[in-house]
């Protein structure tokens, strides 16, 4: 049966070519070849020199994928951002490592643009990472710290035309890939959130490297890395926002990243279920199809509640981004539920499959390695859980910002 | 040069289920574009991009098929035609034949018509053949390479079992084309948007002119069986692998089998 059919009120035609368009890629040129791209992550050592990546995100670019929610005038699509979902769900029905391509670059970064940043700085960044002829990505987190992002350490001081950036940022997605980085770093060390700021940074200044981190749990076939910082001089042009507005920045940035990961989380939510779907009825145990078993069938129903209780909170915060409201709380309760509800997909996927499921013969093992960095990154569940409670007891909520992200225009956009 | 591309929409054929009356049960199944289909029309946007022109994509069925045609249109065909009408519910391959033959007379200037082989539900691939005999134009089926086309002439390769042929015929012809023939490209982000609101063109019987007899099945459904089912094997005894293997070749031999 179709699992994405049915969400008329959210999706058009559009979408469902998309869907289409997206779903044979991802079939054609990753799935055959997507197990030993994942392989090849676990045995890897050294600087990042796989050669799988690099094709894969330049005919990502070329199909439009990477600027898909972007007015042409800026070199996207033109789509809307109910159309960034669809992308996330079907990549991450196949490898999350492709949807992390579009949290970072999209999300996190070219979003970020779009929303904060200047005429200059969209013609001269945001519109060749649009076109996918630039890669982006984002960096917020440091070695001590995670969601307590005040605490960051990096710095960055102010030298007349030019800020230099010292620091280290790690679990950096596309670190050793990408050409433009959104940097976060402390112009006012005195202060916590309010001293931090957010610059451009390119790949090619000097004191800028970067290196892989190896052992990862999932999301192998992808590249994850630090990023170093040693005396970078970053020109004062390149600073998005003001100065001490780089927090507010970085949340609105996760807005968007938390958006992509909860609707890949519901594609391989997806993936999950196919897999069991096609096991179950093909596995035989005391002379019926395991299918048949009641305990096997209570595991496929509550993947199907998860899909489509997932889908759903995710195309609400889609519509929201589209009518340009704010979304904090409905794409966190996404993105928690999604990720969370991703594990338990992939964890029952494997019991559904039994000892197969344990070996890289069938993707399921696969899809939980994956699913479970998303429990942890962009927000952890329970960070999401902190923020559903402060709004549910009005102790938080969202306060107008200096620049929201536009709403979809069809018509401007096109 | 006006090409125009017989396109089906199918189920996807992997997940169709038979009904107890051994009809196919689609219900609920993805539709898509018959993938013979879509080598036609990556063949006929290759050429118009060198040839120039118009390429129309024509097809027989519901209003709901317009999502196989949007995409044929996102891919970057120039024009569309839905063949619409509660009395083509029931067509068998002649019947839809008539339908498109008389469509492509309707569009009057057309140079060439692509289609698949056949489709991956139907698969009697006698559709292109049948139009063809309609407009009383050339055919080539089974072809792997469009060598050269320019005004009145095709040259094309035939890729049969046991060899390629390659054959010129004058325009225009009905060409069928064979999977590998090209790869074909996925629709374009930003033509999905543009294509998502074209009105596309939808002509009735009536339109075409056709009256209740064009459209009476030739052929008519009198039973439906299965196939009787095969004979049982048999299992051979003996005592070792190597007695069992004897008595085996024996029996084949006996069977003249080998």
């Amino acid at each position: 049966m179709d699992f994405t059919a049915n969400y008329d009120m959210f999706l058009t035609e559009e979408h469902q070519i998309l869907r289409r368009t997206v779903r044979e890629f991802a079939e054609k040129e990753v799935a055959p070849f997507i197990r030993e791209w994942d392989r090849s992550g676990a045995a890897m050592e050294g600087p990042e020199t796989r050669p799988h990546i690099r094709p894969i995100l330049k005919r990502m670019g070329e199909l439009g994928l990477l600027g898909i929610c972007l007015p042409t005038r800026l070199g996207g699509a033109g789509m809307d951002y109910l159309a960034l979902a669809v992308v996330c769900e079907e990549l991450e029905r196949v490898d999350s490592f492709l949807r992390v391509v579009m949290s970072v670059h999209t999300g996190l970064n070219s979003l970020t643009l779009f929303q904060w940043g200047t005429e200059e700085q969209q013609r001269k960044y945001l519109i060749p990472q649009a076109k996918g002829e630039k890669i982006a990505a984002y960096c917020l987190t440091e070695p001590n710290s995670g969601t307590d992002a005040g605490a960051m350490l990096a710095t960055a001081r102010r030298d007349g035309d030019y800020y230099i950036l010292n620091g280290e940022k790690t679990w950096i997605s596309l670190a050793d890939i990408a050409d433009n980085f959104l940097v976060f770093a402390k112009t006012d060390p005195s202060k916590g959130n309010r001293g931090i700021s957010c610059f451009i940074v390119e790949r090619t200044m000097p004191g800028f490297s970067s290196q892989p981190i190896h052992g990862k749990l999932g999301v192998r076939a992808g590249n994850t890395g630090s990023v170093i910082l040693e005396d970078v001089r970053v020109p004062v042009a390149n600073r998005l926002g003001e100065e001490g507005e780089g927090f507010k920045i970085a949340m609105t940035a996760l807005d968007n990243g938390r958006y992509t990961v909860a609707a890949g989380a519901t594609g391989l939510i997806q993936a999950s279920l196919e897999a069991s779907i096609r096991y179950a009825k093909e596995r035989q145990t005391f002379g019926v199809p395991i299918a048949e078993h009641q305990l096997v069938k209570r595991m496929i129903s509550h993947m199907v509640r998860k899909l489509d209780t997932s889908r759903l909170l995710v195309y609400r915060a889609g519509w929201m981004k589209n009518q340009g409201r704010r979304n904090t709380r409905e794409t966190t309760l996404a993105k928690w539920h999604a990720t969370v509800s991703s594990f338990e997909a992939a964890d029952d996927a494997i019991q559904i499959h039994g000892a197969y499921g344990y070996s890289d013969e069938y993707p399921v093992e696969r899809y939980l390695r994956n699913a479970r960095g998303a429990i942890i990154y962009e927000g952890t569940r329970e960070l999401q859980e902190l923020l559903q409670a402060d709004f549910a007891l009005g102790f938080r909520e969202n306060k107008p910002l200096r620049r929201e992200l536009p709403a979809y225009d069809p018509d401007e956009w096109a | 040069m006006h090409i125009v591309v017989c396109m089906k929409q199918v189920p996807r054929d992997n997940s169709v289920k038979i009904n107890a009356d051994l009809t196919i049960n689609a219900d609920g199944i993805e539709q898509i574009m018959n993938l013979f289909d879509e080598y036609a029309v990556e063949e006929a946007l290759q050429w118009n991009e060198k040839l120039g022109g118009k390429v129309t994509v024509l097809s027989i069925g519901p209003e709901d098929w317009k999502e196989q045609i949007r995409r044929a249109l996102a891919m970057g065909a120039t024009d569309s035609l839905l063949l619409s009408d509660p009395a083509f519910t029931n067509l068998d391959t002649f019947g839809a034949a008539r339908v498109a033959a008389a469509a492509i007379k309707k569009l009057g200037d057309v140079d060439l018509v692509l289609g698949g082989r056949n489709s991956t539900d139907d698969e009697t691939g006698a559709f292109a053949p049948a139009l063809a005999r309609l407009l009383g134009w050339t055919q080539l089926t089974y072809v792997g390479k469009i060598v050269s086309l320019e005004s009145g002439k095709i040259v094309a390769e035939r890729h049969l079992e046991e060899v390629i042929e390659t054959v010129e015929a004058s325009l225009p012809a009905v060409v069928t084309v064979v999977k590998g023939i090209n790869e074909p490209r996925y629709p374009s982000l930003l033509r999905i948007r543009k294509v998502a609101k074209v009105e596309i063109p939808t002509w009735s019987a009536a339109d075409l002119g056709l009256s209740a007899a064009d459209l009476t099945p030739a052929l008519k459904l009198v039973n439906r069986v299965p196939p009787p089912p095969r004979p049982k094997g048999e299992m051979i005894e003996g005592k070792d692998a190597a007695e069992k293997v004897k008595k085996l070749v024996d029996k084949l031999m006996e069977a003249q089998v080998i």
